[in-house]
């Protein structure tokens, strides 16, 4: 009697396990949709570092994985990450923090520099963190050219630009263009040419697939907005005017035919003879 | 010699007996079967987190066992009775301290050296599997952070030793090893800590910093040995570094040891 009674007890519990289980997975899952577990908290490094011990690199490396994966959570296909301010800010302290742990971590600036100038659009605190990075990791060129990029294609800070550049380009493995394209942004040449020169070095930096494919693409829709800007140039030189819209050039044989944004936007030009496109969002940085 | 060596030989005959050592090197493996598949997930610096996580269980299990099987091979003797044993021998307090030390020092080294050879094959297939993420690695910089590793788990045996001498139970001695290793380890921070909040004006009582002060040359400052960062990103360390670091372990392990047998010869047996 007592055994099969125990036996019954032993398949209750299993039964009530499993639905526990079953209920516990939903729920946790709505709390963490809640929005309550779905900000990143950090302690401040001086105290992490002390509560770490001697263990700074494995700790350093444990928040640099949960920033990615907590970022991975907001990953859609083709867009922008959605983050909100909070989160945006959580992301950057782990990352930060991950980095006063240990200054020479290299994959925290590399995300940092991802995310949060394309997406996030805070350049400013970013180059702060990249510029740590760079006075730690004297052999890499990659952080200063960053920083670089960042003043030249976010902030438009060209002497900032070229003061970084030229860091970058002596640093050892540097590619050799780097000088050349500092000294050019010292003399403020056109925008449209550097930001192809960046972007083509940006893709030989890149290992990542896909971000190697949102360059390039870059890259196309500048390399058509050059041959606007060119041709419109050529249009002024012959009749002292702006064209009044893209057709002008067509019709006047300056240009056989309108290049295609790669973005699917629709290029125009305005009174000042400036390009713009429909799909300027995706060209240029994320302003909130 | 000729004394120290038998004590030495039935320490470590005592430490292989304790079954917590192979617990310990069991659950070391268990940790660098885990670096091979999280070293994985960096992007670039998977040489970083690779290293990070083979020196940390170095010196993870190698405090376990200075904590777990060191003192209990001192204390057993105090706890069980068994020194009235040995102490009847021709061999005095001071000689069987020292015996009893140098079979703890080849316990540790042999425990270290086994996990150090799996955390270093460990790191061969990674390396050989990312030959490109490990671009700064450098073996001698592996091979001198384990020593440096070993050096900080010795001293810390020296000070379990000391605080054994005069201690009644090992559950104290237990007590005292691990607050001097929290201290040790944060030492530098919370000096760093307190100059930092001084700087930018935050006030510190004037207590605090003399309190802190003190223990900084009282207390061994462990983060002197840790060098896993730099190991980690192939930073070299400079040859003056090593050699005033090796000094300062090896004085202040002596220091501790003499002060042990010191106290050791006064302590009476109830």
């Amino acid at each position: 009697m007592v055994r099969i009674l125990t036996y019954c007890l032993i398949a209750l519990f299993f039964v009530v396990h499993i639905v526990a289980v079953g209920k516990l997975t939903d729920q946790h899952a709505a709390l963490q949709k809640s929005g309550y577990q779905n900000q990143l908290f950090v302690l401040p490094s001086p105290i992490l570092k002390v509560v770490a011990l001697d263990y700074d690199g494995v700790v350093s490396d444990y928040l640099f994985f949960k920033g990615i994966t907590y970022i991975g959570g907001f990953a859609s296909r083709g867009g922008r990450f959605q983050l909100n301010e909070s989160q945006w800010q959580g992301f950057y302290n782990i990352l930060d923090v991950s980095t006063d742990l240990d200054p020479y971590f290299q994959d925290p600036y590399y995300f940092a520099n991802a995310f949060l100038t394309w997406d996030a659009g805070v350049v400013r605190e970013t180059n702060v963190l990249l510029k740590k990075g760079s006075k730690y990791r004297t052999w890499d060129w990659s952080l200063p050219f960053f920083i670089g990029f960042n003043n030249f294609y976010f902030l438009q800070d060209y002497d900032k630009a070229a003061e970084f550049l030229m860091v970058a380009s002596r640093r050892p493995g540097a590619s050799t263009t780097l000088a050349s394209l500092a000294s050019k942004l010292a003399f403020k040449a056109k925008r449209t040419e550097n930001s192809i020169a960046f972007l083509e070095e940006m893709i030989k930096k890149t290992d990542d697939e896909s971000m190697k494919k949102t360059f390039g693409t870059r890259v196309e829709a500048f390399k058509a907005i050059l041959v606007l800007e060119n041709a419109v140039d050529d249009y002024r030189k012959k009749f002292r005017r702006f064209p009044v819209n893209l057709d002008e050039l067509v019709k006047k044989k300056i240009i056989i035919e309108i290049p295609k944004d790669p973005f699917g936007g629709k290029f125009s030009v305005d009174s000042q003879g400036a390009i713009r496109t429909t799909s300027e969002f995706l060209l240029l940085p994320y302003h909130r | 010699m000729t004394v120290l060596w038998p004590i030495a030989v039935i320490t470590i005959k005592e430490g292989i007996r304790n079954r917590a050592i192979y617990g310990i090197s069991l659950f070391a493996l268990l940790l660098l079967g885990l670096n091979l598949l999280i070293a994985n997930m960096a992007a670039h610096d998977v040489g970083k987190v690779a290293v990070d996580m083979a020196l940390s269980t170095i010196s993870f299990s190698g405090l376990l066992v200075v904590l777990f099987v060191g003192i209990n091979l001192m204390a057993k003797d105090l706890d069980k009775k068994t020194i009235y044993m040995v102490l009847s021998k021709p061999i005095s307090r001071s000689e069987y301290i020292i015996g009893k030390f140098f079979g703890i020092v080849l316990i540790l080294f042999s425990t270290i050296a086994f996990i150090s050879i799996f955390a270093c094959a460990c790191l061969f297939v990674l390396k050989a599997g990312y030959a490109t993420y490990f671009p700064q690695f450098s073996w001698s910089l592996v091979f001198l952070g384990i020593f440096f590793i070993l050096i900080t788990l010795i001293l810390l045996s020296a000070l379990s030793f000391l605080f054994s001498s005069f201690s009644s139970t090992s559950f104290i001695t237990l007590v005292l090893t691990i607050l001097s290793y929290l201290i040790g380890q944060s030492l530098s921070d919370i000096k760093a800590l307190i100059e930092t909040s001084r700087i930018t004006g935050a006030a510190v009582s004037p207590i605090t910093i003399q309190v802190v002060n003190v223990a900084y040359y009282l207390f061994p400052n462990l983060s002197f040995f840790d060098i896993k960062t730099q190991v980690a990103h192939g930073v070299s360390i400079p040859v003056p570094t090593i050699l005033w670091t090796v000094l300062y372990g090896f004085v202040y392990t002596s220091l501790a040891i003499t002060a042990a047998s010191l106290i050791f010869r006064k302590k009476e047996f109830s």
